[in-house]
């Protein structure tokens, strides 16, 4: 069977006239499996919205090969994308339209029917929790629901694949819990997720698994349990959070990230 | 390879939002020629009462209308698709948000262009319209301009989508708009034959569309003698604006 989302030795250059090329992406490779939530960690500029951007088709990757249920991003942008639902970092939210319309429309993007449209419009928002704001602008709606909106979009069309690129930045705890939410259920229902995000909580409690991204490369990836055990093992981590402070406590996803990416805690030796 | 069924969704959004808000676009599309016609064709038409042109007495009204069909194409184009293309693309991010589902960003762009021509030859019709029911303009000649208005609009539409591609801030645009359409404006026969320019600002006048655009609207609402210099200038100027806009577009969103 073919998995949802394969990415094979994708790279990516930035070239623009004047200056060095860039090299953002330097060759990643992973698969999604069904229901699996897969997270790239990673500091800002660590080539996460690039990958992202490639991923998508948006962006053409430099070399390597995306593929969504076995068709090519590339080559075939409008067929793969069919199966493919897109949140975006940047706000991508029509503003000229209501909150239900913009769904509606957004579905038709993708042939769906105006009347299936409205049908599942309405289940997601009451799923989503906007269902008193339906008939209002975006711009009347707070920073946590238009994320939500904007995730929402990205479900109307039932993709197989969900691309999240750090759908929780910027939101208060009570916004990103509800978003957590609803991306379990997403992970429940079968459908391959890809998240990126920088903070190592939300890593550790979505995802299956993670690669820990750092100068456009993989560093590592695996289950987050396993992450932890392989590179810091078990034994409490000491840390001296301020100046004769101790605190212990159990190894997280932070130090395996700080250990990776070559920046140690202060105090941890 | 580029798709019609992709086009005409976004095109469609774009008429929706239109339609949406019809009064704002009623305003926006069919006031401004109105004014023009007004306080041009009878205001300083009934001063001027007659010009002589190419060998023929007529009108100012009548000439300064077929005018007007020239500037309300080149103003609700250009200003749709630069200061338009501009807020979708940067603060909007309509083209973004679009180009990640099954439609792709050359899809997109061809819309853009398209409305703004359609919305431009909406208004022209307008224009048409009275000068065609006052008796001013051949009414064959008004119809026949339709698919002629939309092929001019996308000239003044894909530089409209240049410019707001090659514009760091949506300040940047005012630059061509003071520098290039108001000159054009002023310059470009709208409102007085070009033969009352000093030669070497007739031949500049030549080398920019709205000259071109003005004189095929004449010869064929008002029965001047055809120019064959139009096909070449507009040709010239359709076949280098529409693919160099969408590709200096495509290159500032696509990395």
């Amino acid at each position: 069977m073919t998995s949802p989302l394969t990415v094979q030795d994708l790279t990516k250059r930035y070239q623009s006239p004047g200056r060095e090329p860039l090299l953002a992406v330097k060759g990643i490779s992973f698969e999604i499996q069904k229901g699996e939530c897969f997270g790239l960690l990673g500091p800002n500029g660590a080539g996460k919205s690039t990958s992202m951007n490639c991923i998508t088709g948006f962006y053409p990757a430099t070399t390597g090969s995306v593929k969504i249920l076995g068709i090519d991003v590339y080559s075939q942008p409008r067929e793969a994308r069919l199966h493919l639902g897109v949140c975006t970092q940047e706000d991508t939210l029509d503003t000229d339209f209501t909150v239900f319309d913009q769904l509606v429309r957004h579905g038709t993007y993708f042939r769906i029917p105006t009347r299936e449209g409205r049908k599942r419009a309405d289940t997601l928002l009451k799923r989503f929790g906007l269902n008193e704001k339906r008939d209002a602008m975006v711009e009347h709606l707070s920073g946590g629901m238009r994320r939500r909106l904007q995730v929402a979009r990205a479900m109307l069309t039932e993709p197989k694949v969900l691309v999240l690129d750090e759908p929780t930045t910027g939101l208060d705890p009570e916004a990103r819990r509800v978003l957590w939410d609803v991306i379990m259920e997403a992970r429940a229902d079968g459908i391959a997720i890809l998240l990126s995000t920088h903070y190592m909580e939300e890593a550790q409690r979505l995802c299956d698994r993670i690669a820990v991204i750092h100068q456009g490369k993989i560093l590592d990836c695996a289950p987050p349990a396993e992450l932890i055990s392989r590179h810091i093992g078990h034994t409490e981590v000491d840390e001296e959070i301020r100046e004769g402070v101790h605190w212990k406590r159990p190894p997280n996803l932070e130090d395996v990230y700080l250990k990776l990416t070559g920046t140690q805690l202060k105090g941890n030796a | 390879m580029t798709a019609w069924w992709g086009i005409s969704r976004v095109w469609l959004r774009y008429f929706d939002v239109y339609r949406k808000s019809i009064f704002y676009s009623v305003v926006t599309t069919f006031i401004e020629p109105v004014l023009y016609l007004i306080a041009f064709g009878f205001g300083l038409g009934g001063m001027i009462k007659q010009v002589h042109v190419h060998g023929m007495d007529i009108s100012y009204r009548r000439f300064v209308f077929a005018g007007i069909v020239g500037q309300t194409i080149l103003f609700q184009s250009f200003f749709e698709a630069a200061y338009g293309s501009f807020i979708r693309m940067y603060y909007q991010r309509v083209f973004q948000a679009i180009a990640t589902t099954p439609i792709t960003l050359s899809e997109v762009l061809w819309a853009e262009l398209m409305w703004d021509a359609s919305k431009a030859t909406f208004a022209a019709l307008a224009v048409l319209i009275i000068g065609s029911v006052m008796g001013d303009f051949n009414p064959w000649g008004a119809l026949m301009m339709v698919p002629v208005c939309f092929l001019c609009a996308l000239i003044f539409a894909s530089l409209g989508l240049l410019v707001a591609a090659r514009s760091r801030t949506i300040e940047d645009i005012s630059y061509p708009q003071y520098l290039l359409i108001f000159p054009m404006f002023l310059f470009c026969s709208v409102f007085f034959p070009l033969e009352n320019l000093p030669h070497f600002m007739q031949s500049v006048a030549w080398v920019l569309p709205l000259t071109s655009v003005v004189s095929l609207v004449r010869t064929l609402t008002l029965g001047f003698p055809l120019d064959l210099r139009v096909f070449v200038v507009l040709g010239v100027w359709l076949v280098v604006l529409v693919p160099l806009s969408r590709r200096t577009m495509s290159k500032r969103m696509i990395k």
